[in-house]
């Protein structure tokens, strides 16, 4: 009996023990979690968290010191290039282990074994479109080069030290959520995330929707719509700036036939074409006040939490570079020197094209110039949390992987396969590119380490204490015939295949030009001389904004860079709403629509952030688009439409025509503007948000009080918006600022995790503490430091 | 006396195992510390739950003032609770009831070998 009243209680504690120590569902175990010991309270960083530490690490060769400065910046310096490279890989992971960890199990397609099947298609897509294949290629090319290797070899070792020291009760609080571990780190992981942002910045193509249209259309018509390149850009290249005479010659274009395929594919998925956005410009001394060049770089990427930047201060013999970093990759991406300072834009030619692939009938080889060649099959094993692992074959052609087939459906159910060869395929070193940019002292230097830059392709903007400025057209580009890979092509003929390299000295570029400045804010790369044809998605609305400004400029401070960064002058309402107010029928409206209408005739068109004017434009503007160009493209197959700019274009030179469209798009938007619950101020209608990776919203910020969009230089949209601001005037003395929407730490319950959003919300800056390469002593503002020595 | 040394015995031991062993330690320092002390059955609930809640609330109070609520705020919005002070509230009780039953059954057991 007695035994019996025990076992009960007994029983009864550990089915709680039992069930508090394992995960319910997609939910955590509760019990590790909420040990105030080792669960999540282990992260609960102190506010006076002391982060003065002395370590003594394996494998480091000489003494390293690491200066934090009062916003957690490490500033390191190291006595050669491997201990360099090996504590910034210790850094990395001490702030941002889980954010590397899950950014390079993305890009690899292998994030269903950590989240379960809900990222099962993200996954294959990730595997499909070959993105393990080429950091393959690009491993081996970084490996091979032996700088690289040191880079790539040292950093691995202090991100694997920092690993190995860790028990559970120090995993950041995501692995605790998630219930996974880390892994230890590969130099793969580091091609991976390079691929990562290659894929963001040039996966995306409009090459299957504008095969479609230019069946559904009249040549003329389609050619009026989709212009190949839109009239009127100031491009990147000014105007009439001489180009390098082509040594390659300009390819015979096949038949169309022959080159092209026709898609007969219903209901493709509406793709946003708003414009993401990104902007750089360089002053020359003599547009601005204190006679030094000055440096602009505002990258647009996905905002989130932890950030995709790390500042970071990188000192050794033969450099010392400051900028934003990627957790995941040594090196500094954006930033300046001792002498020379740059940033990049996206550049957008397009060098990702679609083959379409003639299966032989067993499914084991394709065709290709009458010959039936095998394909080489990739098998896929992904696995998958709380499910059996998922295995899918990847064939792969000369091309390149077929993507899209009946088991995996391209855009809007696309069925036939199509293999995507694309540049990011390749093994290239963008790695070297940095190790010799960030080392880089003149422009010689420069455009030397550029050159290993291939893909993603960027406009690389220059300044230097010299006085130039400069700005290439940077990548490896294709020496395509007219109209190459602007549509899906026809994958059995040899003609259409990618064939010579246009050589990296005749890519765009230019040199203190006239005009005094440079700037790039992803339009069109050239004027129509430059020799080589390339095709590309280009938005030009923010490059004709900064160059109304810039050339305006006179004695430019960087205050005026700030306040032009922040610009949220819309050039599309500049333009297109007079038109707008003028075809408007006012007499038919209600009251609350001559409200709104005389609202809209005091606009100033900025799209700040408690205007209500900017929202009624706004909210008209989509409705005008849609108004316009629904009826028509509705009923065709793609969801491509005609681009902001170009029907600003045609509102422009035929007004009367869409008088209809103007009109009964203004009458949505009265009903649309009706529903708001939360207000009419644009910032609580585009409800712009910086979210976790895991878009927890205990960890995320939503509602930032923030204008600007997609049509203004401060591009600030949902989630996408200007990751990193910078302005360096690059004088006697180099005078930087910089900001970025997050913190040094990913640890979302340290002070650190989001400590610089607000500041980044309201458009402030912070001074960046470059120190000089000889400075000895932690300045007396820094308050911590780390003394690294070998072990 | 006896209960309070119980209390406090337990809230030692759990210290001590849980800072290098899982969390689960609590209900195994519970057990031990009631089949040592004699305690009648709802006293080494009792006991154990006093035990580890108070081991729970010392470690996450000291945790949660130097990090000025950080945490618990998140950790609240991410448990769907209305504020920080109840996700302290939830995580002491989870502790407590872990202990409590454990003392329990240890005072339970203790009785079949002292008959």
């Amino acid at each position: 009996m007695r035994v019996l009243r025990a076992i009960i209680p007994l029983l009864l504690t550990i089915t709680l023990v039992y069930a508090l120590d394992r995960p319910i569902g997609p939910l955590p175990a509760v019990g590790p979690l909420l040990d105030p010991v080792n669960g999540c309270w282990a992260g609960a960083e102190s506010e006076e968290e002391d982060f003065n530490a002395d370590l003594k690490l394996p494998g480091l060769k000489h003494t390293v010191s690491v200066w934090f400065d009062d916003r957690l910046v490490p500033h390191i310096k190291a006595g050669n290039d491997h201990d360099l490279y090996y504590v910034q890989g210790y850094v990395h992971a001490y702030f941002r282990l889980w954010q590397m960890d899950m950014q390079t199990r993305a890009a690899a397609g292998r994030v269903s074994e950590v989240v379960g099947a809900k990222a099962l298609n993200f996954d294959r897509e990730q595997r499909r479109k070959g993105m393990v294949f080429g950091a393959e290629h690009s491993l081996k090319a970084m490996e091979a080069e032996p700088r690289t290797r040191v880079m790539l070899d040292a950093y691995k070792a202090g991100i694997n030290h920092y690993i190995n020291t860790l028990q559970f009760k120090d995993y950041p609080i995501e692995y605790k959520l998630m219930g996974f571990e880390p892994e230890l780190w590969t130099n793969i992981k580091s091609a991976l995330l390079l691929k990562y942002m290659a894929d963001d910045l040039t996966g995306a193509t409009e090459d299957i929707p504008l095969t479609v249209l230019r069946d559904a259309l009249a040549p003329e018509e389609f050619a009026m719509l989709f212009p190949e390149r839109i009239t009127g850009s100031t491009p990147v290249i000014p105007a009439g700036t001489a180009f390098t005479k082509p040594s390659l010659q300009k390819p015979a274009a096949p038949s169309d036939s022959t080159a092209f395929v026709h898609l007969n594919v219903n209901d493709f998925e509406v793709e946003d074409i708003e414009g993401k956005g990104s902007n750089n410009w360089a002053l020359s001394g003599s547009r601005t006040k204190s006679g030094a060049p000055i440096l602009c770089n505002d990258p647009h990427l996905g905002l989130n939490l932890p950030s995709l930047w790390y500042e970071v201060q990188l000192t050794a013999p033969g450099i010392n570079v400051y900028g934003v970093s990627l957790p995941g990759a040594p090196g500094v991406v954006i930033g300046f020197n001792d002498s020379i300072s740059w940033g990049f834009t996206n550049n957008y030619r397009d060098v990702k094209d679609f083959y379409t692939i003639q299966y032989t009938p067993d499914s084991n080889a394709y065709v290709f110039e009458g010959r039936q060649i095998p394909f080489e099959k990739k098998i896929e094993r992904i696995s998958v949390k709380g499910a059996a692992d998922y295995i899918d074959t990847v064939r792969y052609t000369l091309h390149g992987p077929v993507m899209y087939e009946h088991r995996f459906h391209g855009p809007g159910g696309l069925k036939r396969p199509l293999a995507v060869t694309w540049m990011a395929h390749r093994g290239t070193n963008e790695l070297l590119s940095l190790y010799l940019l960030n080392r880089s002292k003149n422009y010689n230097e420069y455009t030397a380490a550029i050159h290993h830059f291939q893909c993603p392709g960027q406009n690389m903007i220059y300044a230097d204490r010299q006085g130039n400025i400069a700005l290439w057209g940077q990548g490896q580009f294709v020496n395509k015939w007219k109209g190459q890979g602007r549509y899906v092509m026809n994958g059995t003929d040899s003609s259409t295949l990618w064939k010579e390299l246009i050589p990296m000295s005749e890519n765009p570029h230019v040199i203190n030009p006239s005009q005094g400045f440079i700037s790039s804010a992803n339009q069109t790369v050239t004027d129509s001389t430059y020799p080589y044809w390339y095709n590309g998605m280009f938005y030009e609305f923010r490059g004709w904004r900064i160059n109304q400004v810039l050339k305006g400029m006179q004695q430019a401070t960087v205050q005026d860079m700030f306040a032009l960064q922040n610009d949220v002058y819309s050039f599309l309402a500049a333009n297109a709403l007079p038109i707008m107010l003028h075809n408007l029928d006012r007499t038919s409206l209600d009251d609350k629509g001559r409200q709104y209408a005389s609202l809209l005739d005091k606009w100033d068109y900025k799209l700040t952030l408690e205007s209500e004017a900017a929202t009624v434009f706004q909210t008209w503007s989509s409705m005008l688009h849609k108004a316009i160009w629904d009826q028509k493209f509705n009923s065709i197959p793609a969801g491509l439409k005609p681009s902001p700019e170009r029907t600003l274009q045609l509102l422009l030179m035929q007004d009367s025509v869409y008088k209809d469209a103007v009109n009964i798009s203004y009458k949505q938007t009265m009903d649309s503007l009706g529903k708001l619950k939360n207000g009419l101020q644009w910032y609580q209608v585009k409800n712009t948000s910086v979210n976790h990776l895991t878009k927890l919203p205990a960890f995320s910020y939503p509602g930032l009080k923030l204008g600007g969009w997609g049509n203004a230089v401060n591009a600030v949209k949902g989630n996408h918006g200007p990751s990193w601001r910078m302005v360096v005037q690059m004088g006697k003395e180099i005078e930087a600022y910089g900001v970025y929407p997050g913190g040094q730490s990913g640890n979302p319950y340290s002070k650190y995790y989001a400590s610089f959003l607000n500041d980044w919300v309201e458009g402030k800056y912070y001074k960046l503490q470059f120190l000089a390469a000889t400075e000895t002593n932690k300045p007396s503002s820094f308050p911590y430091s780390w003394s690294v020595q070998p072990k | 006396m006896r209960f309070v040394v119980a209390i406090l015995l337990t809230a030692l031991l759990a210290g001590i195992t849980t800072w290098l062993l899982p969390w689960w330690m609590i209900a195994v320092s519970a057990f031990i510390v009631m089949l040592i002390i004699s305690v009648k059955p709802v006293g080494g609930f009792l006991a154990g739950f006093l035990g580890i809640a108070l081991l729970w609330l010392v470690v996450v109070m000291t945790k949660d003032i130097s990090n000025a609520h950080v945490l618990s705020g998140r950790m609240a919005k991410l448990f769907g609770l209305p504020n920080a002070a109840l996700f302290i509230v939830v995580t002491v009780f989870l502790g407590g009831l872990v202990g409590g039953l454990s003392g329990w059954s240890g005072a339970l057991t203790r009785k079949i070998f002292n008959q």
